[in-house]
């Protein structure tokens, strides 16, 4: 990243416009929230007090309800990184098995549900799942319920499935180009000598993907635990994220420090956790092994 | 093997498809109650789109950011990939991690940070901001997509290029350029999207601008209706047809140069 065009002109410079953009507006607004967090509040005049105080700090540390939020988008998290994963490993098994011709056009196929807007997608949900939507109608039509079911809509249900499909093409992807790097003839010889597709899959094609799980795991969890709209537009009362109560800070409450010490605890916290959750994705799925072999 | 790899497919592809789908149907639906059984077919929503100039006024604002907004991610996007593809890239991790910061990071957060940061700057929030925000947040994207084409180009021939006393511009412009047009097409049109789709930017950034998603969303706060339907089912058409000519387009010119190497 050469700040400064040197002779001959390399195309490592042009780095700089970009990383000054990110940087000043991505990675500088969020640091604000450091200097932010230890202002105070004028009440009577609505002003930002450009002074040291730790209160906002304080009440974030010690309030045990933000801390409860916090907790929530965790589970949010790792609920769909299970779930992604659970279903992500046949789906990219599926379409690595695929003759070469036909992948390009799943690859579209599998990344297009992404471009839908952020809106139509929640809005979709709300037309499957309510009490008048495709499941219960499907369902009073076979006679399986007799009542709507209510739980579908404004529930943790309906926000982790709207999670899990967003976030399912990131990890199906990640999967998808670690196990078009497998050796195939792997398979083959490990089924050849008697494995079953399980004990396949668990010895040879889990350790050699591990770095895709890992990968995988860190998107999704940090996308799924920082999304705020299914969660809120879909999860009912249950749906409130920190991500709301920082809003709610920020805009109705006129707490900028308290909205900028919370945000810095949940991006610290998101982040521990989403490094946490791949490191342990690598040691679990054994794909520290071949790594280190393959530096050793 | 075989079925079993087509019946995961096709449930994937079902699910995946399956909540457009019924937005797509309920917007011909006759009733205006959004309920099953089906009422019978209707263009009627459709007509309504016509009358309603709230959303074609929030229509032509989030086109018009859409497209300097497809346009910056693409170019800049661009950049970001010819540096990842350079070998002269230092901190390489760390211009990564830093590519990787507007996507991982909550949106609502960075967002609100940055309207902090504007508001403290003392600037209006308005297009302008609206348009940098969303460029950031795509970048991501489109670097990624154009990394993985830069990185399959035979790097001879830019050599080559170059040792025949080419500019860096120069082979740039006649060796590289030709080969990544149709992905630089594909990084415009998912900058277009991406934009026409967000709306938690817009909520914290646009300040008195309009965009379509705003004004949707805030409808569909207050209750579901079939004209809502209607609009999401032309947004979603018209990304369907973006997504379409791209490949298309992409696929023509892969074609001719396949033909050109065989006539070679």
């Amino acid at each position: 990243m050469r700040l400064l065009p040197t002779k001959p002109f390399s195309r490592a410079s042009l780095a700089a416009p970009v990383a000054a953009l990110i940087g000043l507006g991505a990675v500088v607004p969020m640091a604000m929230f450091l200097v932010i967090s230890v202002y105070s509040v004028d009440f009577d005049s609505y002003t930002l007090q450009p002074n040291f105080t730790m209160a906002s700090w304080r009440e974030v540390w010690t309030h045990a309800s933000y801390w409860i939020l916090i907790g929530k988008t965790l589970n949010n998290g790792l609920l769909a990184v299970v779930m992604t994963a659970i279903v992500g490993y046949p789906l990219a098994l599926a379409l690595s098995r695929l003759p070469k011709s036909a992948k390009g056009a799943a690859l579209v196929i599998l990344l297009t549900p992404l471009y839908t807007g952020e809106i139509v997608r929640v809005y979709a949900w709300r037309l499957v799942l309510g009490q008048d939507g495709l499941v219960n109608a499907l369902l009073m039509f076979a006679h399986v319920i007799s009542e709507p079911l209510r739980f579908l809509l404004f529930s943790p249900f309906a926000t982790h499935l709207a999670l899990f499909y967003d976030d399912l093409p990131f990890m199906a992807l990640a999967l998808w180009v670690a196990v078009e790097r497998v050796d195939s003839r792997l398979i083959e010889a490990a089924r050849d000598l008697g494995c079953r597709p399980t004990t396949a899959f668990r010895l040879v094609i889990l350790p050699l993907t591990g770095p895709g799980l890992a990968a995988g795991t860190f998107m999704v969890f940090a996308l799924a635990g920082g999304e705020a709209l299914a969660p809120n537009l879909l999860g009912g009362t249950t749906g409130a994220t920190p991500m709301t109560m920082i809003d709610n800070l920020f805009g109705t409450a006129f707490d900028w420090p308290t909205a900028s010490a919370l945000a810095l605890t949940l991006l610290l916290v998101l982040l521990f956790a989403a490094f946490l959750l791949s490191g342990l994705a690598l040691v679990l799925s054994g794909g520290l092994r071949p790594l280190r072999r393959s530096f050793a | 093997m075989n079925a079993s790899r087509n019946a995961i497919l096709i449930a994937v592809g079902v699910f995946l498809y399956l909540p457009i789908a019924i937005l797509a149907v309920f917007s011909f639906n006759a009733s205006p109650l959004m309920a099953f059984p089906l009422s019978g077919f209707t263009w009627d929503w459709y007509r309504h789109l016509a009358d309603n100039r709230e959303f074609q006024a929030g229509f032509v604002t989030s086109f018009l950011i859409a497209q300097p907004v497809g346009v910056m991610s693409a170019g800049l996007g661009l950049m970001a990939a010819l540096a990842l593809t350079s070998s002269r890239l230092r901190w390489r991790l760390g211009f990564i991690a830093l590519l990787l910061v507007p996507f991982l990071a909550p949106r609502t957060v960075l967002s609100i940070a940055q309207a902090m940061m504007i508001s403290r700057l003392g600037l209006d929030r308005g297009p302008v901001v609206l348009i940098i925000a969303q460029t950031i947040v795509i970048i991501p994207f489109t670097a990624a997509l154009l990394s993985s084409v830069l990185m399959r180009l035979d790097a001879r021939l830019e050599e080559a290029a170059r040792d025949l006393g080419a500019t860096p511009w120069e082979s740039f412009r006649l060796v590289v350029l030709p080969q990544i047009q149709s992905t630089l097409v594909a990084a415009y049109s998912i900058g277009v999207i991406l934009s026409l789709g967000d709306l938690t930017i817009a909520t914290f950034l646009s300040g008195r601008v309009q965009p379509l998603s705003l004004i949707v969303a805030s409808q569909f706060l207050r209750q579901l209706s079939p004209d809502l339907n209607a609009i999401q089912v032309v947004m979603l058409a018209l990304t369907a047809v973006i997504v379409a000519i791209t490949e298309i387009y992409g696929w023509r010119r892969r074609r001719r140069r396949e033909r050109l190497l065989e006539i070679a």
